[in-house]
């Protein structure tokens, strides 16, 4: 399982289950062996990606299968199709695996793996030649072949992949976990970057916080966000751990 | 200053400002944040997630995905009740061993090499020989796409056969091969009921495949792939099945008290199959010959037994001992085979205090905040 997200206005918790292609809600502060309030999953549904966010305000989940967003009713429960799906050559869609929308702005950011993980071995060495990742940007109800309003991607960027993302809507902000090359098991080049929605093409990000030995962060993978206390809370795999920041400039 | 020139000033102005504003972000400099974290929630303990033993050789093998080490124990171990842990004989780990997440381990029994299986984040199965410790290279590694979870060898046959999670998929390579060496067959489709296949065993007089399953279903249909959930199972195969093929029987249904059935350990002689079932915090063992929805022969369970979210399992059939993995705890545990009910451990070997409970976060992808609760979320 590979995403959580908390629903505040609903008191929910949705999580993917992409070895079940499902998505489970369950009610919040749930615990132990409990059952899900509701389920989407089934042939209609079809395929569940490792990643998904919530908008709780039109009530929306976005997820992706292969190189496909898909957007499903928040309280569906069954076997339920999309109900809108982005997809198509202009997309630039390709591996995608992080997701954050946000309702306020009306804004959807995609973050792309790069071409990596493939059945075949890769060194280290292997992926300097490879396409690395990017961030995508579109309206929240794009919809059909849609072109990104802005795409994140360079060496300045320094994106290999994104994992999870948060946006702050507040100050129209992306915060994307970018855990290095997936060979590389400390990769020295990992760290969690800020950039804004208005960043297009090879932008540096506005803030980042590096893997190093002051920082403690060898290869984040999540992220959330704590606006009350200005905190960003990082997943970390090669620590298997949860690093907690102060960082009140961000907010 | 008529209209045409306004609009053309006018465009220039704007052109010149997204330039600007272009510029502006290409040069940007990162502020660079290099502080250290508030708080860093973090297991200090090992996390045991499989077990191998060999008792020719007194080898007790261990993986511990919390830190990312195969640790190599005397099989006699037994930590004494005041002691903090059992320092292991050896350990390897590092950036170059190929050996991050390893679910799966397995000692030949005639060089005493050790398989190591990255069941995530790597697609490596590295092989260590006796004398390995440290953050060395393995002496070769073998290329398994799909996060696999167990391993279980045919000596006779040179063959290794392995569960494949997300193919839903069992794999059957040559013992030696290394590389991107493909499998010599493999059994998947949709008739062969795997869900999310995890534990795999083999009954060699037999010639039979045992497979635990948690359920998790992914079929693939005319339009697509889609999702299914089932009860966990059993599914039994021949040995030298390949493609979708049905599986010859399936023990499945509420009496089995199956919850995560995870690694398995076939005794041969006693004809039955031990089962690591990690969400119960119990121990099953059924009856070779076992069939549809049937209660286990044996149960092991109970605040007695210290057995906590237990993966892993390995028999020794020579000594009649049977060694479980905990992850809610730092230990290994050893009963006798005959063991039933809420029975304390012969011996236990611990990697921490005694009475730790593990924070068994595993591969944290992702994190929420429930900001009604204020907790953090890991999801593994």
């Amino acid at each position: 399982m590979h995403d959580v997200r908390y629903d505040a206005v609903h008191d929910e918790i949705v999580v993917p289950v992409p070895y079940a292609q499902a998505i489970l809600t369950f009610r919040g502060g749930a615990d132990g062996q409990e059952a899900p309030i509701r389920i989407i999953q089934g042939p209609k549904t079809g395929a569940i990606g490792s990643r998904l966010d919530v908008d709780p305000i039109h009530n929306e989940i976005f997820t992706y299968t292969g190189n496909t967003v898909t957007v499903y009713p928040r309280e569906a429960n069954g076997d339920v199709a999309p109900i809108r799906v982005i997809r198509g050559p202009d997309t630039q869609l390709k591996r995608p695996y992080g997701i954050a929308v946000d309702p306020i702005n009306d804004i959807l950011v995609i973050g792309l793996n790069s071409n990596f993980g493939s059945d075949e071995p890769i060194t280290v060495e292997d992926t300097e030649s490879l396409e690395k990742g990017a961030i995508l940007i579109f309206n929240r109800t794009d919809s059909g072949n849609v072109k990104p309003r802005g795409v994140i991607r360079g060496p300045k960027s320094g994106i290999i992949r994104i994992n999870q993302m948060q946006l702050y809507p507040q100050k129209k902000l992306i915060v994307g976990a970018m855990p290095g090359v997936i060979d590389s098991m400390e990769p020295d080049s990992a760290f969690l970057g800020v950039w804004s929605y208005d960043d297009n093409g090879d932008i540096p990000p506005k803030w980042k916080i590096p893997a190093n030995d002051r920082t403690k962060l060898k290869k984040p993978f999540g992220v959330v966000l704590n606006p009350k206390n200005k905190e960003v809370i990082i997943s970390d795999m090669r620590n298997q751990g949860v690093l907690v920041f102060s960082v009140p400039e961000v907010f | 200053m008529n209209k045409t020139l306004r609009l053309v000033l006018a465009g220039l102005l704007v052109w010149l400002a997204y330039g600007i504003l272009m510029q502006a972000q290409a040069d940007r400099k990162p502020v660079v944040i290099e502080r250290a974290p508030l708080r860093f929630i973090k297991d200090p303990n090992p996390s045991f997630s499989a077990v191998a033993v060999d008792s020719e050789s007194n080898m007790l093998v261990v993986s511990d995905e919390n830190m990312f080490r195969i640790m190599e124990y005397d099989r006699r171990e037994n930590t004494p009740p005041q002691a903090r842990l059992s320092e292991p004989k050896r350990i390897i780990s590092g950036t170059n061993t190929k050996a991050e997440m390893i679910c799966g381990v397995y000692i030949d029994p005639k060089t005493k090499e050790i398989y190591a299986l990255n069941g995530d984040t790597q697609n490596w199965m590295p092989v260590f020989s006796t004398d390995a410790r440290g953050n060395v290279a393995p002496n070769r590694a073998l290329n398994i796409p799909g996060h696999p979870f167990q391993l279980a060898a045919d000596e006779d046959q040179q063959l290794l056969y392995m569960t494949i999670q997300s193919d839903n998929q069992i794999s059957v390579y040559r013992k030696q091969a290394s590389g991107g060496e493909k499998p010599v067959r493999t059994i998947r489709g949709n008739d062969t009921r795997l869900e999310d296949p995890h534990g795999l065993a083999l009954d060699l007089k037999n010639r039979l495949i045992f497979v635990s399953n948690f359920g998790n279903g992914n079929v693939r249909g005319t339009g697509g792939r889609y999702g299914t959930f089932a009860p966990p199972s059993i599914t039994i195969y021949p040995m030298e099945g390949s493609g979708n093929i049905k599986p010859v029987h399936i023990i499945q249904g509420p009496k089995t008290l199956m919850n995560w059935p995870a690694h398995m350990a076939f005794h041969q002689e006693r004809q039955e199959l031990f089962v690591a079932n990690d969400a119960d915090n119990s121990i099953l063992v059924f009856h070779a010959s076992d069939e549809g929805d049937v209660a286990p022969i044996r149960v092991v369970k109970g605040p007695k037994t210290g057995i906590k979210s237990p993966p892993g399992i390995a028999l020794d059939s020579k000594l009649g001992e049977l060694y479980v993995a905990n992850m809610g705890t730092p230990s290994i545990t050893v009963f006798p085979v005959t063991a039933n009910g809420d029975v304390a451990p012969s011996r236990t070997i611990r990697g921490g205090p005694a009475g730790t409970v593990g924070l068994m976060i595993g591969n944290p992808g992702a994190v929420g905040y429930d900001t009604k609760r204020e907790q953090i979320l890991v999801p593994n």
